[in-house]
This record gives structure tokens, sequence and C-alpha cells, in this order.
């Protein structure tokens, strides 16, 4: 009886000796992923293009509409280790720890915000949101604040954390029905907001007040669009190094709805 | 750069865009349809009258809007202030109604594969609606912003939700299927504001309560009666009706012996606390899963010589009813379809008169109406100048067996079998017009070439009928005669009921055929 629970015991041992689970010694901070993304542009954009995005001769890494077949921290780091034989995708020769850090890099850019760990504080952040930042005037989370902007209640598991950065500090495409307009009636009324619709008959305005006033063209003296989002930018500069990256860490954490399913295939090897 | 900054400065918290008000819920203005039946009499009789006997005939398509990836919608949609608001499970569509270009979408995720969807409710600036992993969505209606959400039930027990909402003051009414998988039912309201939870009544009674002594044993653990259909309300009256489903396992009562109420009931319950007032059962003990949640139709008319607050309601089990909705007192039953071989006749109270033997067996029996029944969720309509009512009829019998079945938690079928419905040729679909206070039949029109019930019915003071069929016609009929005076191919099998409202002072009429909206209007 004792023998055989030593027995079993042991052979529970040898089992999970032979699947290990490595995972990255060197952990998944943004600093080490941001040090991975120096190592990868410097040895993987012969054929990937730089960023992971698409190169001339190897595929994007990052693109959002295909689903990845290595996934895993062990699946990554066996690609970059050894290839993929049969393709030309070759071995990297690079040291483990380089290794890990082209992993660390291309496990950050697949994520979404809330995959990641973003540090700062989220109540702070909310208050930033509602308050100094006046991000609450056009954009709701969780049913509290305005229409004008997207809703952001599952921006953290929709955008990753580098396009949630990008959005509040840099000028970006204006969104699909959000483009801002003004339009005159004939009659001479003037309202101003986002067309959330438009063609050549018709306009579909969402109005500054938060309604909506439905146009035929025919109605319509003139209808002006604006080149430029509504959606301010600079927030690294306007706000303080605290509130900005309190703002990013709330805004990361944002997910009442998965849209994208976290990261999966932990301990996995892909091949 | 200007022009952002004036609008990042005017954006507000609050919206104080279009929103609907009590008193318009209650006064039903006809350029507008706020309710799944158009109105909380749910007659479905709208005051336009711009499409009409005389101008039909220049009634043309005006707009077709394509929902994706939908196969057979059941959408009613409603429109406030000429924005319109359509739906598939898991979906809600917010259209320009004049145009058919959509404003905005929203799509629930993880989607849970569970359909149909019935339509939206809406009140102040939100539009509510009900999911198939039983959720209540409260959305801005502006924008499609989730404003809250709140879980009716377990969606893992089996439960969902596919009835569009009511709202009755400031509460929203939502209910629970399936009704084929022993799981009991639930009518709730929840604070239309917050989405907290007020009541929840409970058709099946729990031993010890008024009405337990109908279930025999523990059958009243896996009894059914669940609310998958939208009821109607009368605000002077203060009460609530709304239709039950049927008793479970559907097919054999046998381990469930008694009347079991309130399955196959309408119950009338009081909206501020759920309380029941009266109940009226139409089919005790059913065992052909003639779900009860026929819209029913709040009229007030003369009957023998009084003025009565009467409720007509066309049950799944053939007969045609007229109650008091005041009491719930049975005033008059007739049956509105010919094959009918399961009751002789009803009562003086209104209990059917049940003919031995017509029931379903182990080897099989022909029960008339088939368990699909002679009328289904398909909305009647009811025209208070014409004085008649109007009602998608199915006449065809079933071989119905049954077996037994143990009920397995997890929303598995608890059905102990069902029919094989007899699809010869005395299998047919018809739009009858019943008189409302004999139930005799003053017209009918055959949807030639259906072979199932097809979509719900439209009144107006056009003096026109709208009937959707399944076989893909959308059609006028005078509401006077039957006749058919306009109809338009649609190309995909209709299983929903039209609307019409009006922009601008334009009228359109709309329908949801397979996977589009289809919107109608005159060609000048």
């Amino acid at each position: 009886m004792k023998l055989s629970l030593i027995v079993a015991l042991v052979g529970a041992g040898w089992l999970a000796a032979q699947s290990p689970k490595p995972s990255n010694p060197l952990g998944d901070a943004p600093a080490v992923a941001e040090a991975g993304r120096l190592l990868y542009n410097r040895s993987c954009t012969s054929c990937h293009g730089p960023d992971g995005g698409e190169g001339a001769r190897g595929p994007a890494l990052d693109f959002a509409g295909r689903r990845y077949f290595r996934v895993s921290e062990a699946a990554i780091f066996d690609v970059v280790k050894n290839g993929i034989a049969g393709t030309a995708m070759p071995a990297s020769g690079l040291p483990d720890t380089d290794v890990w850090g082209i992993v660390a890099f291309v496990r950050n850019i697949r994520a979404t915000a809330s995959d990641l760990v973003v540090p700062g504080d989220e109540r702070n952040g909310m208050a930033v949101f509602t308050g100094v930042g006046g991000c609450s005037k056009c954009h709701m989370i969780r049913g509290q604040g305005g229409v004008l902007g997207p809703d952001l209640s599952s921006i953290g598991a929709q955008a990753s954390l580098n396009r949630l950065r990008d959005s509040l500090t840099k000028q970006r495409a204006i969104p699909n029905g959000y483009r801002p307009v003004t339009v005159t009636t004939l009659k001479g009324e003037v309202f101003r907001g986002v067309a959330r619709n438009s063609d050549a008959f018709s306009l579909q305005l969402l109005d500054e007040s938060g309604k909506l006033r439905l146009f035929e063209m025919s109605e319509l003296r003139s209808a002006v669009f604006a080149k430029e989002s509504l959606m301010p930018y600079g927030f690294d500069k306007t706000l303080n190094k605290t509130q900005f990256q309190d703002l990013l860490a709330m805004l990361s954490r944002q997910t009442r709805t998965k849209v994208k399913p976290t990261l999966q295939g932990e301990n996995e090897v892909g091949r | 750069m200007r022009l952002r900054m004036m609008l990042a400065g005017a954006c507000v918290t609050v919206s104080l865009a279009a929103q609907v008000t009590d008193r318009q819920l209650h006064e039903a203005n006809s350029a507008n349809w706020l309710t799944y039946n158009g109105s909380y009499d749910s007659r479905r009789h709208s005051a336009l009258n711009q499409v009409s006997v005389s101008t039909v005939d220049t009634l043309v398509a005006k707009w077709v809007f394509h929902v994706p990836n939908a196969t057979a919608l059941q959408t009613v949609p409603i429109v406030l202030d000429g924005v319109m608001y359509v739906t598939q499970p898991n979906e809600i569509y917010a259209i320009d109604a004049r145009t058919g270009r959509q404003i905005w979408d929203y799509h629930r995720v993880p989607a849970r594969q569970k359909g149909p969807n019935r339509g939206v409710a809406i009140w102040r600036d939100k539009v509510y609606f009900t999911t198939p992993d039983a959720f209540l969505v409260a959305l801005n209606a502006a924008s499609g912003n989730v404003v809250w959400e709140t879980k009716l039930a377990e969606a893992s027990d089996g439960y969902w939700s596919p009835a569009a909402p009511m709202i009755v003051n400031g509460k929203v009414i939502a209910g629970s299927a399936p009704g084929d998988h022993g799981l009991n039912g639930f009518l709730d309201a929840y604070d239309a504001t917050t989405g907290e939870r007020l009541w929840r009544f409970n058709p099946i009674p729990k031993p010890g309560e008024p009405g337990s002594e109908t279930w025999a044993g523990e059958s009243w653990k896996a009894g059914g009666g669940n609310t998958w259909l939208t009821g109607s309300y009368d605000p002077e009256l203060n009460l609530l009706y709304w239709g039950i489903g049927n008793p479970a396992p559907d097919f054999n009562g046998d381990v469930r012996k008694g009347d079991n109420l309130y399955t196959e009931s309408v119950v009338a319950l009081d909206p501020d606390t759920g309380r029941l007032k009266w109940y009226f059962q139409f089919t005790p003990h059913d065992v052909m899963d003639w779900d009860a949640v026929e819209v029913p139709v709040l009229v007030d008319a003369m009957y023998e010589g009084k003025p009565r607050k009467l409720m007509a309601h066309a049950d799944r089990n053939g007969f045609y009813y007229l109650l008091d909705r005041v009491t719930g007192k049975f005033l008059h039953g007739t049956p509105f379809v010919k094959q009918l071989n399961w009751a002789s006749g009803l009562t003086a109270a209104g209990r059917p008169i049940l003919v031995p033997g017509v029931e379903p067996s182990l080897l099989g029996t022909k029960v008339c109406p088939a368990a699909i029944g002679a009328a289904n969720w398909m909305s009647p309509a009811y025209s208070p100048e014409t004085g008649l009512f109007y009602v998608v009829a199915q006449e065809g019998c079933g071989i119905a067996n049954k077996s037994t079945e143990t009920f397995r938690p997890g929303g598995f079928q608890y059905r102990a079998t069902g029919d094989v419905e007899v699809r010869d040729d005395s299998w047919k679909v018809y739009v009858r017009a019943l008189d409302l206070t004999t139930g005799k039949l003053k017209w009918e029109q055959e949807r030639v070439g259906s072979t199932g019930f097809g979509g719900g019915l439209l009144s107006t003071a056009g003096g026109l009928l709208f009937s959707g069929e399944l076989n893909g016609e959308f059609v006028a009929l005078e509401a006077k005669t039957g006749k058919a005076l306009w109809h338009f191919y649609t190309g995909q099998r209709i299983t929903a009921s039209p609307i019409t409202y009006s922009v601008n002072g334009k009228q359109f009429v709309t329908i949801a055929a397979g996977s589009d909206i289809m919107s109608f209007g005159l060609l000048k």
C-alpha cells in the first residue's frame, strides 16, 4: 500500500519532469518588451516588417484579423530559437536571453491592453477621465459620460496598449461614424456634431447635445465635414506624468465585454 | 481645429435627445410605433390613413436594410421621431426610418446562439432588449452605448429571453424562455433607470402557495410556464396582462396530474408589485404544448347591451375567447378553426369539455389543432372601425405521441415526445376576421402557398389590413372584406409582424422579411 503510494508519487514527479512548463525568465515588464522590440528590429526585419508589421518575406506578427497558431511563450520561444522546418523561417541563432526578449515583444504587440500589467492607479485614472482630462464629456464608461465619442467600457479588451497611448498622445485618423460635420438647413438652421453615417442622399447626425438629427441632403444648404477628429491629443503634455499613467492604467482595465480573447495557449508547445 | 474646440466644449454628459415619455406610451401617437404591438392595448391598429384603400395601388418600396447574417427575422421595429430600432439575437440596429441608413449597431459579445429576438422597448433616452444569454440590456438610444445590463437568469441552466420587453410605469417588464425544457418561467420588473429588479412573478406556484395544489407531487419543480411573448397593459385599471406558456413535460401529463396553474393562462398582475389579481386558464392540464402566450387584445366595446372592458384572445388551442378584463370572467368562447377535435365546446365558465381519448398516446392519436397550434406568436389585430378581430389561423392536425422522459437540468428538451403534422390538403393557413363579441367568421383570406403561419397583422385607419405571408408575399387586404388590394413579393420568408409610422407627414409601412427590413410608402 505504502509502496504503491510512493511509486505513484515518483511516477507523478517523473511525468512532471517530462512536460516542462517554460515561462519567460525575464518576466513581462514593459521594459523587457521594449528591449525585445529593439532586438527584434535588429534581428528579424530582413523578412518581417519593423515593429512586428508585415515584411517583404515574412508575415505580420500582430495582425488583428489573423488567428495565430503559436501564441504561448513556449511556442514563440521554440519558433524563434529553432525556426520552422520546411519554411523560410530560420533558427535565429540568438542566445536564449535575447530570444526571450523577442518573445516578450511579440506577446506584447499581440496583447490587448487588458492582457498587460499597466502600472497606475485606476481610481485616480477615473478621476482624471471625469475631471481634468475632460474625457467623459464625450466618452462613456459603464453608462456614465457623453455619447459623442465611442463608448470605452471595453476599450482595454479591444485596443493594444500602444493604440491606447497613441490615441491619447497623437493625432489619429477619424474612426468610422465619428467625422465632425456642420450642416446648414435650407431654412438656415445650423447643427454641429458627428456624422454617424452619410452618403450622397442623406446624413445621420448626432448633434453636440446628443440628439440624433436625420437629414436628406436635399434638405440641406451645406454639410461641411471636418478633416480632423474631435478627439484631443497631447495628453502626455497637458496632464502630469502620474495623471497620464493613471488614466492609461484605468483605460487598460476597461473590459466589460471581452472582444478579443485573452492570450491563450499558455504552456503549450505549438509545433 | 476651431470646430473641434467648439464641439468638444459642447459635449454633454446627459443626453436630452428625443425621449419617450410615459404619456407617449399611453397615447400611442400614430407617427411613432413605440411598443411591440403598437399600443398598450395591443390592437395593432394605427390612425395613419395616407396609405388607404384608395391610394394603396401606388405603394412602393422605399428602402431595404439588410441585417447581416440574419435568416428568419421576427423583429418588430420600434420607431421614435424618425429613428427605427430593429433586432436580431444579440444585435440591435438603429436606422434612419426615412432612408434605411444605419445610425449605430450593437453586437453582444460573446454571442450565445439562440433565437429569435422580437425587438426592443423604448423609454426616455434608452432602448432595452433581452438576450440569448438571459440578460436585459439598456442602451442609450442616440448612440447605442450600453448604460447597464442585468442578468435575468442563468444561461447555463438553459434560460434565455426572446420577447420584446414592455415599459410600464418606469419599469421594464421582461420574461423568459424556453418553454419546452422543464425550466420554470418568470416575469420580472426592473427599474428602467437603474436595472434593479423590483419584483418577480413565478407562474409556477411553490408548495403552499395558491395554485400549488394543481401540481401532483414534485412535478412543479420542472413545470415550465414561460413568458416568451410580450403582453398588454391597461393604464386605467393599472393591470398588466401576460400569457403563460405550456407545462412540462409538454406531451405527457401523467407525471403532473392537476390543472397545472398558471400554465396556459393569461394572468393579470399589478405592475407595481407583481401581485396576481386574477387569472384565466385556457387549457387546464395541457398535453399539446399549446402555449397561451398569444397576444391579449384589449378592447372597450358593448357586450350584451353594456359597455365592457374586454379582452380578446385567439388561443393556440383553437378557441377564440372574450373575457372581462376587470375581473377575468369568461364571457364567450368559440372555435376559430374548423379542425378542432380535442374538446366538444366550452363550459359556462370557459373550461374546455374534453373529448375522451383525444390526447397524445404511445401509438399516436390524431389531435386537432396540431401542437404548433391554431394561432401562435404572430400578432393579431383589431380595428375599431370594422369591429373585427383579425387573426392568423392555421387549420391542421398532428399525430401526437407521448413517452416517458426524465428532467435533466442544463437546458435539455423535456417534452416527452410531440406530434407529426398531417400535411395533407387540409393543412392551410388563413387570415380570418372575427366579429369581436361573437367570434363569428366574417371573412377569410387563404395564405395560398404558405406551409406555415408566416407573419402577423397590422390594421390601419386607411381601411387596410397588412399581412406578411410565409411564402414571401407582403399583402394589403381590405379590412372590411378581406379582398387583396396590393401585394409585394419580398423574395424571402416572412415571419414577423408589420408596423406603420410617419416621418415629416409621410406614412411608411414596414416589415422584416427573411434577412431584410423593408419599408414602403406612396410613390408621391
